[in-house]
């Protein structure tokens, strides 16, 4: 899939942006989730109101690389909080960052629906205990908006 | 208009059986019921109205439950609980020995009645590095993890499209996010969906 080049000033800076949320386990877990460990920040745990954002640092951005596809993202570090709110029922949550995630350009050009109001690019990823206030965990991925909170 | 929540703890404060109507609950949509959580909470730290860990037990209709940190919960699960196990199921498919994540009221006893219980449902992303007959093979974290399609259940989403029970489009080396239901002490999962950027 074609990459686009990096969006400049980061879109996070001029108001809400959109994209897609999905959830991941952190702290300690059973299953395949039991050697995940505490995140980027070491305070990670899955039963607490926590998101991956993946410009938290410049080793984080190297991995995630969310430029590649077409997105710039503002640096936001450890405890810095977001409001993820779903374009699918308009719950919403403020979390606090925990961990560097997602791997957006794995996902480049991915696009989530429901009905016709969609979002492109992995953006964010929330412990089970946000994700599952905004919506179910067995949706497993949703297009939202995030803006500071 | 009372919320979902209010009727649950109001219903389990009642006493009685315990239990709530299903035509109270049943009335809202998934995503109507999410939208109409409580109240916010401090960023960052840990939400009272959830728990997660491991059926020890279960008693009448309590899930004894051991967190992964340690903390023990009960659960109870009410007529208009949702119980989730690779899809919809019935209370009976919950099993000692089953993972959980659970939403739902705190009470004032420090039991949770819920709204929502997840046995085993786990959300990985991964390569996969072979496929073999009906098993995917996910590198998870450098870790092998076994996933397996099941007919009637397993379907692929790739990207806006609708889901598909065709998952003959997944390849070798692609990287994809795996929902599914872990099965107890294995290395092995039950698809319920693949993601794929394309």
């Amino acid at each position: 899939m074609a990459r686009n080049p990096s969006t400049d000033p980061p879109a996070d800076l001029l108001g809400p942006v959109q994209g897609e949320v999905s959830w991941f386990c952190c702290g300690t877990a059973w299953g395949p989730c039991s050697s995940t460990g505490k995140g980027a920040c070491g305070t990670c745990n899955s039963g607490s109101l926590q998101h991956a954002w993946p410009n938290a640092s410049d080793a984080c951005w190297a991995i995630t690389r969310p430029d590649s596809c077409g997105v710039s993202l503002s640096r936001r570090t450890c405890g810095f909080r977001h409001r993820t709110t779903s374009l699918c029922g308009g719950a919403s949550v403020v979390t606090a960052i925990a961990d560097c995630g997602p791997q957006t350009d794995l996902f480049c050009g991915e696009r989530s629906c429901c009905g016709s109001t969609c979002a492109n690019n992995r953006l964010i990823d929330l412990t089970p205990a946000a994700y599952s206030r905004i919506a179910s965990l067995s949706t497993g991925l949703r297009p939202c908006e995030i803006a500071t909170g | 208009m009372r919320s979902r929540r209010d009727l649950l703890k109001s219903a389990v404060l009642g006493g009685g059986a315990g239990v709530v109507a299903a035509t109270a609950l049943g009335s809202l949509g998934p995503e109507a019921a999410f939208a109409a959580s409580g109240p916010e909470l401090e960023p960052g730290a840990p939400d009272p109205d959830f728990a997660e860990g491991r059926i020890r037990s279960i008693k009448d209709n309590t899930l004894l439950v051991l967190g992964s940190n340690a903390v023990f919960h009960r659960i109870r699960v009410v007529d208009g609980t949702s119980l989730w196990k690779l899809g919809p199921v019935p209370f009976d498919q919950a099993k000692p020995g089953d993972g959980l994540y659970a939403r739902g009221v705190r009470m004032p006893d420090g039991e949770l009645a819920a709204e929502s219980v997840w046995l085993n449902i786990v959300n990985i992303k991964g390569h996969i590095t072979n496929i073999k007959d009906q098993t995917l093979h996910l590198d998870h974290h450098g870790k092998e993890v076994l996933c397996h399609v099941i007919a009637g259940k397993s379907v692929a989403i790739r990207s806006d499209a609708p889901p598909s029970a065709d998952l003959s489009m997944l390849k070798v080396s692609q990287h994809v996010q795996i929902l599914g239901a872990w099965r107890p002490d294995t290395n092995e999962v039950d698809i319920a969906t693949v993601f794929s950027p394309h």
